[in-house]
């Protein structure tokens, strides 16, 4: 599904991804962990080809294709999804249109009929349900004055909606009580699929009791510094991050 | 050709046409008030950013010849909207195409068609509330008053249909200035809704329009106004409206100004009895080489009154927009709460906006902000749109949209909106295919309605 | 509980407060002083005079001829939110000096006595010993009417390369600094009150920190107009090499008269690549009586240029003057500079003031920010007119500002005049404004919570300021607080 070759990346200047690999295979989730300013947050944005975060080196291929020179969007109708750790806020512009845009533009390119307005939005419903959103939600301006959680929540929303092939989850926990946790737990368990991968980007092993992961790893200073089962996430949390880094040298 | 002397000129078309003796009164004083005012330049502090140059390159002081006025209620019609209609074309009104139903304690009349009675109370009212020391042209306005719309609402009536004013310029063999006149009296705790549409045909225009509307709204009476500019983009226009406020009166106004070769709009609200509240809400959008000037005075004259003022403009390829909101509260004005906003986005390296939010205080006890900004299409979000999939082109028109969208939902009229939102999302670009999802009417609509459930 | 009123309590305090506030002008005394003063009058003539007094070189003399040319041209401005009787230009003497200062004096000890104590009476010291045991590491150069009459620590500040003497003795020493930059920022024809200023200025300080040096101790200049029917015209330039640094101050005072006097000052900073300049302003020239009699004119013209990188940054706190003109101003045009803009200006009794600042963005991501405070009190009116401008070559230039107004009493006002221009899609501009009083549910809350009418007052309107009071040098700071203090406290209700 995804496979990561000695990704090297930097950001105004500075190298953040100093050769990072990884392997993933379809229906696997792999959750990344690591202490700040390793490097979580950048690998999702430089996968989704945010401007500003130059790739260096290194190779990205997304179901067999080189997507290191695509568009974001064209990365995103690919079947990528990164969930913002920092939702944005869209004045005025509405979730349903928001979301329609969305849906209609990814399916255009599966070649897939654009969705009739009344499916959709019986749909969108539904996933908001799913998330315990209200639907008022939908008419609202994207994100706009939604609270933490409420974010954190559209956001997986969007993803059920938009079917994707891999899932990055960018510290979607941050800031979420338990009970908004396990909301958004159970909303990527129920998109869990043998087609669909995910990866979990936190710095908390709170969040995998949730959502387990068949592998984790440790970012540390721009590579992956130790790979293990979903057993390193709470060897990690009792430990802290100190004994890797200072192993790694 | 020679720079023309647009004020000489003025003057003597003033001289020669022919107008509704019944005014001369007003016209009379209108001419000697346009005497006194200077062609603006750059130097004058209310033209300060827009050049007039055009109006002596190319002699608009003649009158209108004639036009044939047969099947242009394609331009104006909104369907849906049930409203009394009154047509104009060129200044002229058009019998026919005009329909009027009758509600008890509501008058609405043209100046020329009023019985003398009526011309007699007519020439008593206009002109009263327009101001002309700002601007020469609602001097020259008065100046050349002669047609135009009476509508009167008895204490307590409650208008049943909306009231739609259309003026509909053609291209003329020579060009020339159409000249209308709109008077609104309501009663006590009346209440109307009246709409003033500018149109035009799809073809370079060479009339330019001259219009001015007052409105003097009784205690606890209820003015909903609506001005909706979206003539053909080589157009002018110079409008007016002037409105008197008393005791516990509203007015609330929404602006929608698509650009034109010179637009400018002056609104003057006096607060001037205790507890009056007025609401206005503006768009503008010129685009290619349009020019949109807007400059609003809210002159709180009296105690516990209150304004809010938002205006949004985008301003596409090399056009401009001047915005001047004045908020001015004077010694007796007390506890008065007044808010101004003003945001505007850049699209391109050519297009400008000069903004000035005025707000000139002489009383202690009041709260009063403004606000203005002028910005750019936040990357962030466009780079959030496209992360979902959506082209940046796309990304660009949602983004712009969603920008004054907020002012399009707030329009409480249905009809009008649905009018609107295709006129407003087709300024930001022709391709439909860009445009979908903004008009995607199922989706659109449950968006506006909250219908979710 | 007490039994009195909020009302009453705040009617009291005001009472007392205004007993306060009627108290003399503190700096409203004249100097006894024998002085060699110009018949009032302007023409060609008293150019020539003023020149030849100076001993100035012939360029300098066709300068302010060509000046004078222009002045007499124009007309004088009438846009600014302000009324009043207009000078008569011809009443005016255009040039005062204490007669003492005739020959020159070398050091202190030869300045004449009673000059030395008017400024120790203001609180200005001129012995620079005083000022070493004392608190303040300030070189202060004084200018009394139409003269500099002492410029301390010029030995200490000569070690560091920075020059800082009266503009009088830099066209002799040093010409070619002075030819190139005088009216580089301000052109002798930029306005009516420069033109005018061009043509007759006296004096004024001259500041050069050489590249790279950060200057060792704050400048400052001192203005006194002393004099009867005297204006005082003079000229700043600083100017701040790369990588330079400095910090200046510039405080006046008048004594009380009941004619109007006029200040036209010219101020030209030049923040070449790199440099920083802080320039701070204590402006108390007398306001005039509570019935709007006498007081000074101030009508001030002040630029800066900030080239690449630099930065300048405009302070200033105006209690004084019957009417204000000024818009101290930065053309940002270097790519990276930065402008700042922080203003508290205060009004009372029939005090007008007409003030703000122009940011110009010209180079790319130049920033601009504008904090300004206008506190109007009994029937005075305080406006703020501000422009920014962001060209079509201020690309990602940015822009914020604050205009906050606060109104103290119902018979003064408050305007706010912004102009915001932009021709450039990335620059981004801010404006905010807001008018407020100082309101009952306030005073309420302070005094439920044990605290006297008097202190919640000057705590709202010292809060209402500390934005702009923090960027003050810290003595004057403290002295902006107690004249704010001064000039406030009485006009409750």
């Amino acid at each position: 599904m995804l496979t990561i070759k000695n990704l090297q990346a930097k950001v105004e200047e500075k190298d953040i991804l100093k050769g990072l690999d990884l392997e993933i295979k379809p229906g696997e989730i792999h959750a990344i962990m690591g202490p700040n300013g390793a490097g979580k947050s950048t690998l999702g944005n430089v996968l989704s080809g945010r401007e500003g975060y130059e790739v260096t080196g290194g190779d990205v291929s997304f179901d067999g294709k080189d997507i290191l020179d695509m568009d974001t969007e064209e990365r995103a109708r690919e079947g990528l999804f990164l969930a913002f750790q920092y939702p944005v806020e869209i004045p005025g512009v509405s979730n349903l249109e928001f979301l329609k845009a969305s849906v209609d533009s990814v399916r255009e390119h599966r070649g897939e009929e654009p969705m009739d307005s009344v499916t959709f939005l019986k749909l969108a419903r539904e996933k908001c349900k799913a998330v315990n959103l209200d639907q008022n939600f939908l008419k609202r301006g994207v994100n706009e004055g939604f609270s933490g959680g409420e974010k954190k929540r559209n956001e997986i929303m969007q993803m059920m909606l938009l079917e994707p092939k891999l899932c990055i989850l960018d510290e979607t926990d941050s800031g979420l009580d338990i009970d908004a946790l396990q909301v958004v737990a159970e909303g990527v368990n129920s998109q869990r699929d043998p087609n669909r991968s995910f990866i979990v980007v936190t710095h908390y092993q709170r969040l995998l009791d949730y959502i387990v992961p068949d592998y984790v790893h440790v970012l540390a200073d721009g590579k992956i510094v130790k790979s293990g089962g979903k057993e390193l996430a709470l060897e990690l949390e009792e430990k802290g991050y100190g004994w890797l880094e200072n192993g790694g040298q | 050709m020679g720079a023309i002397n647009f004020n000489e000129q003025a003057i003597a078309f003033a001289d020669a046409a022919e107008k509704a003796n019944f005014l001369s009164g007003l016209q009379q004083t209108g001419l000697a008030q346009f005497k006194t005012l200077p062609f603006p330049t750059r130097k004058t502090e209310d033209w300060k950013y827009t050049s007039l140059f055009a109006l002596t390159k190319q002699d608009y002081n003649q009158a209108v010849q004639s036009a044939d006025v047969a099947g242009l209620n394609g331009l104006y019609d909104v369907e849906g909207l049930g409203a009394n209609r009154i047509v104009f074309v060129n200044g002229v009104y058009q019998a026919q195409a005009s329909n009027l139903d009758a509600q008890a304690g509501v008058l609405v009349e043209t100046f020329l068609n009023a019985s003398a009675d009526l011309q007699a109370d007519i020439a008593k009212q206009v002109g009263t509330i327009a101001e002309t020391g700002r601007n020469l042209f609602t001097a020259l306005n008065n100046a050349q008053v002669n047609d135009g719309v009476f509508i009167k609402l008895e204490k307590n009536v409650q208008l049943e249909k909306p009231i739609q004013i259309v003026h509909v310029t053609t291209a003329q063999q020579k060009s020339a200035t159409a000249f209308a006149r709109c008077f609104i009296e309501l009663g006590q705790h009346a209440n109307a809704t009246v709409i003033e549409q500018f149109v035009s045909t799809d073809e370079t225009q060479n009339v330019l329009l001259n219009q001015t509307t007052e409105a003097s709204v009784g205690d606890g009476a209820k003015l909903n106004h609506y001005r909706l500019n979206s003539e053909h983009e080589s157009s002018l226009h110079f409008g007016g409206v002037y409105v008197d406020l008393n005791r516990d009166s509203q007015f609330e106004s929404y602006q929608v100004l698509l650009g034109g070769q010179i637009k400018r709009l002056d609104v003057l609200v006096n607060h001037n009895v205790g507890g009056s509240h007025c609401e206005m809400k503006g768009v503008y959008l010129p685009k290619h080489d349009q020019h949109v000037d807007i400059h609003t005075y809210i002159e709180h004259k009296a105690a516990h009154c209150t304004t809010n003022e938002v205006y949004r403009g985008i301003m596409a390829d090399q056009s401009k927009a001047v915005f001047n909101g004045r908020i001015h509260i004077l010694p007796d004005a007390q506890k008065t709460l007044a808010e101004l906003s003003n945001k505007n986005l850049l699209l391109s390296d050519k297009a400008q906006i000069n903004t000035k939010p005025e707000l000139e205080i002489y009383a202690d006890d009041v709260r009063c902000a403004h606000g203005a900004t002028v910005a750019q299409l936040n990357e962030t979000a466009k780079f959030y749109l496209r992360s979902r999939g959506i082209s940046a082109q796309e990304a660009d028109i949602m983004l712009s949209f969603g920008f004054i969208n907020e002012l399009l939902e707030s329009i409480p009229l249905d009809a009008l909106r649905t009018k609107m939102r295709p006129l407003m999302a087709e300024q930001f670009s022709s391709n439909r295919e860009l445009t979908k999802h903004l008009l995607d009417s199922d989706v659109s609509e449950v968006a506006a309605s909250g219908e979710t459930a | 509980m007490s039994e009195k009123t909020n009302q009453q309590i705040v009617e009291e305090s005001n009472q007392e407060l205004n007993e306060y506030i009627k108290s003399d002008y503190e700096a409203g005394f004249v100097t006894d002083i024998e002085a060699d003063t110009l018949p009032p009058g302007l023409n060609e003539d008293v150019v020539r005079f003023i020149s030849a007094k100076k001993g100035e070189p012939e360029w300098l003399l066709e300068w302010r001829l060509k000046a004078f040319a222009a002045w007499s041209e124009m007309d004088e401005p009438e846009w600014a939110h302000v009324t009043y009787e207009k000078p008569k230009f011809q009443d005016i003497s255009y040039y005062s000096a204490p007669k003492s200062m005739e020959d020159g004096p070398q050091s202190l000890d030869e300045v004449d006595p009673e000059l030395l104590k008017t400024y120790e009476k203001l609180g200005i010291p001129l012995h620079e010993q005083a000022v070493l045991a004392g608190v303040r590491n300030v070189a202060v150069d004084v200018v009394f009417d139409s003269v500099s009459v002492a410029t301390t620590f010029r030995e200490k500040l000569k070690e560091a390369g920075v020059i800082f003497m009266p503009i009088s003795e830099a066209v002799h020493e040093h010409p070619e600094l002075l030819k190139k930059y005088m009216g580089s920022v301000v052109p002798q024809k930029d306005n009516f009150y420069a033109a005018l200023n061009s043509a007759v200025f006296s004096d004024g300080s001259f500041v050069y920190i050489p590249k790279g040096v950060r200057c060792p101790m704050e400048l400052s200049t001192y203005f006194r107009i002393n004099e009867q029917n005297t204006g005082q015209f003079e000229r700043t330039i600083i100017i701040a090499d790369e990588g330079s640094h400095v910090s200046y101050l510039e405080g006046c005072t008048a004594p009380m008269r009941d004619e109007n006097q006029l200040h036209a000052a010219v101020v030209e900073l030049v923040a070449l690549d790199g440099a920083e300049i802080k320039y701070s302003t204590v402006q108390n020239w007398y306001p005039g009586d509570e019935n709007g009699k006498g007081g000074i004119y101030n009508f001030v013209t002040k630029r800066a240029v900030a080239h690449t990188n630099a930065k300048v940054s405009w302070t200033q706190v105006e209690t004084g003057s019957a009417v204000t003109w000024k818009y101290p101003s930065c053309i940002l045009k270097g790519d990276n500079s930065i402008g700042e803009f922080y203003s508290v200006a205060l009004t009372n009794n029939y005090q007008q003031a007409d003030t703000g600042t122009k940011m110009i963005h010209l180079g790319k991501n130049t920033k601009s920010t504008i904090i300004s405070k206008g506190i109007s009190a009994g029937k005075s009116q305080n406006a703020y007119r501000g422009l920014v401008r962001m060209n079509p070559s201020a690309e990602g230039a940015r822009n914020f500002t604050q205009c906050d107004s606060l109104l103290i009493g119902d018979k003064c006002g408050a305007h706010t005049f912004p102009y915001i221009e932009s021709k450039h899609p990335s620059a981004v501009i801010e404006h905010e404004a807001t008018t407020s009083t100082v309101s009952d549910d306030q005073m309420f809350l302070c005094q439920q919570r044990g605290i006297d009418p008097e202190k919640a007052v000057s705590m709202i309107v010292n809060g209402f300021c500390k934005e702009v009071f923090k960027e003050l040098p810290m003595e004057f700071a403290v002295e902006a607080g107690k004249l704010l203090e001064v000039s406030l406290e009485g006009s409750v209700g």
